[in-house]
């Protein structure tokens, strides 16, 4: 890593000019200052938005994203409080709210209204509809519609509403309607969706390893709260020039399988699914996984460039002949491909992650130097875990965690500035969790009461 | 009132989608981007109309076109490269030559947004970054998208999915603990989510474009996109905790497992709320487990020795039962459940067909392909396919004349200088090999009479 005053390493060639080199270097700082989201203007800021979103993370995470865009959101739930606030590893929690609550809590407004048993709170729920752009909700398909305020009632006072309603199986269809009562969780929208089936070790290694596996974090719960906040930010575009609202409908039984779309592309044209390949790729090789001296990497060199000079920084050229072309590498006959993949960790094994992305990048800097073109690009980075992630400079300086006060929960950090932008960046101004919070505020400021 | 599904049916109806207006109609991107994560950017705004001009080497052709599952080619393409470039123009054009160069400022003079996902600083040594681009174009929005963003100390590194998913934690969740099992996320997830980050950054300048006259320039860092969906930094500050990995259960609730069924069948269950834990329990005939004092405060039940006294007794009653029937109990008593699906079941699943959330897609070059449909349904300006991926080059005629009216005569000097070009003859590169290229009138647009 560069300090101040040393030259900063290059690995693309087409980067590597002095000239270039001498732009990127006042470009890169230019940029660092440019996208401090501090003092910008926030682009939803014009924009009201209502969390009626019950015991599911998915609506949650969704109006979070507007929250961070600059949108007033304000977060609906019953006097008790909404389930996903106990919802926390192993129990975890400060004052009663649980840990992935408190990270979601930012920039909301909390208001308690009991829209499952008060008449008086639908009404009020109805006049804060009027006003808002986007209503969130999780109940089952067609409960809010029972009560008055779904979609098809609110829109007669405000047809510029966007509702985005987020279940199991969604607002139509026979099994929406079947299914309608099913609640949703992360793993069974993970399951249901399709992640499980391709993690895990083959058929043939003992139990539990040869399960599907779960990925490790809310793949499902997040995923279809991006995608929820996807599809409205499209809507919002559509009011934005028309004036027009509509129904955004996400199923989280599709948040895997519509993401990444090979699932269904793979089962139609081979006609079968695929089976699970442990650290394998079905399409890459070497990308992966590997043990090394003190703990794990992963290397990326799939391309037959890539592969050689991975084989050269590893003392390994003695297996270039077997394993020259991709359709070699390929690993769709398994015990081959785990020739090829052992090979590769004994030599792993003898280096520490350090040592080895400091090869790659070493070999990556000369080759982008270099007039011969077939240099390759062999990436190794070290497995990081949360903790570690933390400690990057790189995430320092670029303002990923956030240190946030809050009167109740104190001090703690959390994750934010996912995205940079020059002019209206996301960002967190506060975060908290107390039910009914603002009350008084809401009701003020929207329901004209005193 | 008309009944709720029998409305939200013709709400949503599928075969409507092709009438209803396109939200992004006129806006026009300029795309760089190669392999997946910035073409799923771009990807998502062609599903909702934007014209996306995809610009690739002449002959090459994009990174990931041959890189197909296990090398298995459909109709000579990549079968998995139609989802992520469905709907764009297909222009070859070699950057190297300085007519293409003009070529390119002359689109991008023209486009809403322009998106790249080279190796930081790359766009920039061609000429072709935000600060260039900008000044022909002020109002431009620009996405950059890379590993590990456009400054900071790591930002040459080189990275793929693979690194960012190492970088960001999330590599490191998942897997068995007490073992050195651990696993990537499947399916370049690495790239997908953080493509569908880069569409909601664009969307929000596009936003704010309207609101203020104003373009700007995005930073999107996949690794740091990957970062906004654990809260695991936050549960590690507050308490020195790891989390860790934790085989098939859910830390945050419980039960909240993958379990097998009688019949084999894999089965997620999950309890969410006291209601649905008090739904399991009677589904189980075991009502004297929400009373007990270990079970009923969901905070005490959470403890890691509660929680897998209370996953055995769910994992024994689950062996007894057929997958179906544990579905049909939890829709009954009112907990989540729901089957693992693998391609297969995914493909075939009439519920998904119906929805729309999976299509049969019937393109004029390649035929029917079963593909997956939009994450989020729109029920005024839906997400659509309108065609599959083509060959290099496919468009340079109908978007060189169209967009920027330049002639036949032109566009053959063009191609004998090598300044614009098509594919090389093979898989993934070229059209399906029954397929008449010649007679193709978007092919060969504009050449009407002249063969």
């Amino acid at each position: 890593m560069s300090g101040k005053g040393e030259k900063e390493q290059v690995y693309a060639r087409y980067v590597a000019s002095g000239k270039t080199i001498e732009h990127l270097a006042s470009w890169g700082k230019t940029l660092a200052e440019v996208m401090n989201p501090e003092g910008k203007p926030e682009v939803l800021d014009d924009v009201l938005v209502l969390d009626a979103s019950y015991a599911n993370f998915s609506g949650i995470i969704a109006a979070s994203f507007f929250a961070e865009f600059g949108a007033e959101v304000i977060k609906i739930e019953p006097p008790e409080g909404d389930p996903t606030r106990k919802m926390t590893p192993f129990g975890v929690n400060v004052k009663g709210v649980g840990i992935p609550f408190m990270v979601e809590g930012r920039n909301k407004r909390y208001l308690t209204l009991d829209l499952r048993n008060s008449e008086e709170h639908r009404k009020d729920f109805a006049r804060l509809a009027a006003q808002a752009a986007v209503v969130i909700e999780t109940f089952a398909a067609g409960e809010m519609d029972s009560w008055g305020i779904g979609y098809r009632q609110l829109v007669q006072k405000n047809p510029g509403l966007i509702y985005i309603a987020i279940t199991p199986y969604g607002q139509y269809t026979e099994n929406a309607r079947h299914f309608a009562h099913l609640p949703d969780s992360d793993i069974t929208s993970q399951a249901g969706s399709g992640l499980p089936a391709q993690v895990g070790d083959p058929a043939s290694s003992p139990e539990p390893y040869n399960w599907p596996l779960k990925a490790g974090m809310w793949a499902g719960w997040y995923i279809s709260g991006l995608s929820a906040a996807l599809g409205g930010s499209f809507a919002l575009v559509h009011r934005q020039t028309t004036g027009e609202g509509q129904m955004v409908d996400v199923a989280t039984m599709d948040a895997y399988s519509s993401m990444v779309g090979f699932p269904a592309i793979i089962g139609y044209t081979w006609e079968q699914a695929r089976p699970r390949i442990g650290v394998l790729d079905f399409i890459l090789y070497p990308y992966g996984l590997w043990k090394c001296k003190d703990g794990h990497v992963v290397i990326a060199a799939p391309r037959d460039h890539d592969f050689r000079a991975l084989l050269k920084i590893l003392g390994l050229w003695k297996l270039e002949d077997d394993w020259r072309n991709t359709p070699d590498r390929i690993p769709d006959v398994l015990d081959q491909a785990m020739i090829l993949h052992k090979a590769i960790e004994e030599k792993t094994i003898q280096y520490t992650a350090d040592e080895l992305v400091k090869k790659a990048l070493q070999y990556s800097a000369k080759a982008a130097r270099s007039k011969w073109r077939g240099g390759g690009v062999p990436i190794v980075m070290k497995v990081m875990t949360p903790p570690m992630a933390m400690q990057s400079k790189q995430f320092a300086i670029r303002r990923v965690f956030q240190e946030v006060h809050d009167d109740t929960l104190g001090k703690f950090v959390i994750n934010t500035n996912f995205v940079k932008m020059s002019e209206s960046p996301p960002r967190v101004k506060w975060v908290t969790c107390d039910i009914g919070k603002d009350n008084e505020y809401v009701r003020k400021k929207f329901l004209q009461e005193r | 009132m008309e009944e709720y599904f029998s409305f939200t049916a013709k709400l949503f109806d599928p075969s409507q989608v092709v009438q209803k207006p396109e939200v992004l109609k006129g806006i026009r991107v300029l795309d760089f981007s190669h392999v997946i994560f910035g073409p799923t950017a771009t990807r998502l705004l062609a599903n909702f109309g934007a014209e996306v001009i995809k610009l690739e080497l002449p002959f090459h052709g994009d990174l990931w076109r041959p890189a197909t599952y296990w090398g298995k080619y459909w109709k000579h393409s990549n079968p998995l490269w139609h989802f992520v470039t469905q709907n764009k123009y297909f222009v070859g054009l070699d950057l190297k030559k300085p007519e293409a160069k003009d070529i390119i400022y002359r689109l991008a003079k023209d486009s809403d947004v322009v998106a790249e996902n080279f190796a930081a600083g790359t766009a920039e040594a061609w000429g072709v970054g935000y600060s260039q681009i900008s000044k022909i174009n002020p109002r431009v929005i620009y996405l950059s998208c890379s590993t590990y963003g456009q400054y900071g100390p790591l930002r040459f590194y080189p990275g793929w999915d693979l690194l960012a998913q190492a970088a960001s934690g999330v590599l490191s969740l998942t897997g068995y603990p007490d073992t050195e099992k651990f696993y990537k996320l499947p399916d370049y997830l690495g790239d997908f989510i953080p493509g569908n980050f880069g569409a909601l950054a664009i969307l929000m300048a596009l936003y704010f474009r309207k609101r203020t006259g104003k373009g700007q320039y995005i930073d999107l860092a996949q690794s740091e996109a990957l970062m906004r969906l654990l809260f695991h930094f936050t549960a590690y500050n507050l308490t020195g905790m790891e989390i860790g990995r934790m085989a098939n259960n859910d830390p945050t609730m419980v039960p909240a497992s993958i379990f097998q069924s009688r019949d084999g069948k894999y089965l997620a269950l999950a309890c969410a709320t006291g209601k649905q834990f008090a739904g399991l329990c009677n589904a189980m005939g075991r009502q004297d487990l929400v009373n007990e004092k270990v079970y009923t405060d969901p905070f005490e039940r959470l403890k890691p020795a509660n929680a897998e006294a209370l996953k055995k007794i769910v994992a024994h009653w689950l062996k007894s039962l057929n997958g179906e029937e544990i579905v049909r109990l939890a829709n009954d008593q009112g907990f989540p459940a729901a089957e693992v699906m693998d391609d297969l079941q995914i493909c075939q699943d009439p519920w998904r067909r119906q929805r729309g959330s999976v299509i049969l897609f019937n393109d004029e070059m390649y035929g029917g392909l079963v593909m997956a449909g939009p994450s989020a349904q729109l029920s005024k300006t839906p997400a659509r396919t309108k065609w599959l991926a083509r060959p290099v080059g496919y468009h340079n005629r109908l978007v060189l004349k169209k967009f920027l009216g330049i002639s036949e005569e032109e566009i053959e000097i063009l191609e004998k200088k090598k300044v614009i070009g098509t594919f090389d003859d093979r898989p993934g590169l070229k059209p399906p090999v029954y397929y008449n290229l010649d007679g193709d009138p978007i092919f060969n647009y504009g050449r009407e009479g002249k063969k």
